[in-house]
């Protein structure tokens, strides 16, 4: 292993032939899992995670930095304090699993063996889902769907707009991460335009589905705060997403062609390459797990978590990430170690902010049912409540992303 | 680490407002309460209390009173405390867990 350059493992702990977990993604499904198989087993299983990226910067809290609420620092993390938990951090980009001889291949070359594996790439974006779009097309209608250049851009384009101009965004079908997440950032959008004194801007929502997230109130919320600025479109409205030009900036429908002046497409989704390579995901394209345990339903020594696994009602979101992730460790943990194994249990909330202190909430605990990953309780932000309220959930908010990036990154 | 305080918000002063439950009437960790279960549970309530400043709207919980605890998640339980997130929390939370719970932040350290 300290061909890799690895922290060099004494021979004793070499000799005593410790259970070897291996954590394919430092996200906050990978991150979490190793953290917490690191710091409960206490040292008792050696713990590698292979990440590509030295410093992680959170798709979570981005639509903050497109409304100017954040700096794109503060959405940056690295992996010092995780190394200090005990976790073996490798930066390179794994290049397939030998599900036969239980090895990851690295890119640069090189092999990490595993007992279990935990696969936590999160998702690749399906370009090809409209028509037109590609991976070059990005660089002119970004989807800023990933974190890092993609934000960026979308950010310069939007602070670079002129009254008048319109925004056109192509939300995502089911299943994608962070089902709020389009609207939020069309909040935003409509944020950055008031607050620059814009009266003219419009913004188009081209949507593939029917409903969306929390929709009740963040209707209410675009009408409250800006009146005739956001058009949202179902497809009965639009009549079909025909597709896009990155050459002449066009957007076409059924009934219309927009040439507007920021185009924001975020493609269909499906789970990162490195899990479909593998064979850990079916057709949908993400990867079937069992409900109790995250487990691949493919292979027994893989688990499956965060956004590349199909985990029933529960949404791709970091909340539902670092969740899975703690059932994982705990069933990896008792499986290599004979630890106590306790019933999985799940949850999610993701709040949403539509305009300044006005923000909304949607949460859920989740259980295996009948192998399903399902709701045994929900609740969702309502229409007409107080300012107060609103504002306390922002306040949350904001805590809940310090806790979190806590308990991911240490 | 500095022992939690009561948070500015704090639910036992909500809780007196709301019918002046009596606290403490809990039995201690001692008599029967499975710790390492409580351990298992916290790491759902890790995701947003782990970091949290007894002024935040998220309260610090670490090293809170057992029966106090038991009893604030009681009341989320049968919503006699508003927060929609604790009430969802709260929601699944049976006697077992509860005291489990209790029990584990009794004792526990925030995390560093
Ligand atoms: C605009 C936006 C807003 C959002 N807001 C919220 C929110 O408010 N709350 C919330 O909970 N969620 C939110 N999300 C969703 C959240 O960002 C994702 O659900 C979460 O990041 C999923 O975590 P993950 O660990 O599964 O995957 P990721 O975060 O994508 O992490 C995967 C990691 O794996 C690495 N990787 C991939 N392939 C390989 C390989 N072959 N070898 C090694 N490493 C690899 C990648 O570099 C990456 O670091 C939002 C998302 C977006 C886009
Ligand atoms: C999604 C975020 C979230 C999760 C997860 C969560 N909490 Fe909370 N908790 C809160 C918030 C927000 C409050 C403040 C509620 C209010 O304003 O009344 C709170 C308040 C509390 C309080 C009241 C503290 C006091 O005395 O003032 C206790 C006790 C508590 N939580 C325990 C837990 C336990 C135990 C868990 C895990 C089973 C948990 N919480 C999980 C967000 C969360």
């Amino acid at each position: 292993m300290s061909t890799l350059g690895l922290p060099m493992l004494s021979a004793p702990a070499l000799a005593q032939g410790k259970p070897r977990v291996v954590i394919i993604g430092g996200g906050p499904g990978g991150a979490t899992a190793a953290r917490y198989i690191a710091k409960e087993s206490n040292g008792a299983i050696d713990v590698t995670l292979i990440e590509p990226l030295k410093t992680f910067t959170t798709c979570f809290f981005s639509n903050l930095y497109v409304g100017g609420f954040r700096d794109y620092k503060s959405l940056t993390h690295n992996y010092d304090k995780v190394r200090k938990g005990g976790v073996k951090v490798v930066h390179a980009l794994a290049a397939s699993i030998d599900r036969d001889k239980k090895h990851v291949v690295l890119a640069g070359g090189g092999k990490v063996p595993y007992d279990r594996l935990l696969v936590a790439p999160g998702i690749d974006i399906k370009f090809d889902s409209v028509p037109g779009y590609s991976e070059s097309a990005a660089e002119v209608m970004p989807h800023a769907w990933k974190p890092g250049a993609q934000t960026q851009l979308l950010v310069r384009k939007l602070n670079a707009l002129k009254d008048g101009d319109q925004i056109v965004m192509i939300a995502p079908p089911n299943p994608y991460r962070c089902p709020p997440g389009p609207y939020e950032r069309v909040s935003m959008f409509a944020h950055v335009l008031k607050k620059k004194g814009f009266k003219k801007s419009r913004i188009v929502i081209l949507d593939p589905k029917p409903t969306f997230s929390k929709q009740a109130v963040f209707s209410e919320g675009w009408e409250k705060h800006y009146p005739g600025v956001i058009e949202w479109q179902d497809p009965k409205i639009h009549g079909g997403i025909k597709g896009v030009d990155a050459k002449t900036g066009e957007v076409k429908t059924d009934f219309t062609n927009y040439k507007p002046a920021l185009v924001n497409v975020i493609p269909a989704q499906m789970a990162g390459k490195i899990a479909r390579d593998a064979g850990l995901a079916n057709q949908s394209g993400f990867c079937p797990i069992d409900a109790a345990s995250m487990k691949s339903t493919v292979d027994p020594n893989i688990f499956v978590v965060g956004d590349a696994s199909i985990a029933g009602e529960m949404p791709k979101s970091a909340f539902s990430a670092n969740s899975q992730a703690k059932v994982a460790a705990m069933v990896i943990r008792a499986e290599l170690t004979k630890s106590r194994a306790f019933p999985a249990r799940y949850s999610n909330t993701c709040w949403s902010l539509i305009a300044p202190d006005d923000d909304v909430k949607v949460g859920a605990s989740y259980e295996p049912v009948d192998g399903v990953i399902k709701a045994s309780s929900t609740f969702v932000s309502q229409r007409n409540e107080s300012a107060d309220v609103r504002k306390q959930n922002y306040k949350e908010s904001i805590d809940w992303y310090k806790g979190i990036t806590a308990d991911v990154f240490g | 680490m500095r022992r939690a305080k009561p948070a500015r918000r704090s639910a036992t002063r909500l809780l007196a407002l709301c019918g002046g439950m009596a606290l403490g009437l809990l039995s201690p960790a001692a008599h029967g309460a499975d710790v390492e279960y409580g351990r298992y549970l916290s790491t759902e309530c890790t995701t947003c209390h782990g970091v949290s400043k007894a002024e935040s709207t998220i309260p610090d919980i670490h090293g809170l009173g057992e029966s106090h605890i038991a009893e604030v998640i009681k009341a989320y339980r049968t919503k006699a405390l508003p927060n929609p997130v604790m009430q969802n929390v709260a929601a699944r939370l049976g006697d077992e867990e509860i005291a489990a719970l209790a029990a584990y932040f009794a004792t526990a350290k925030r995390p560093k």
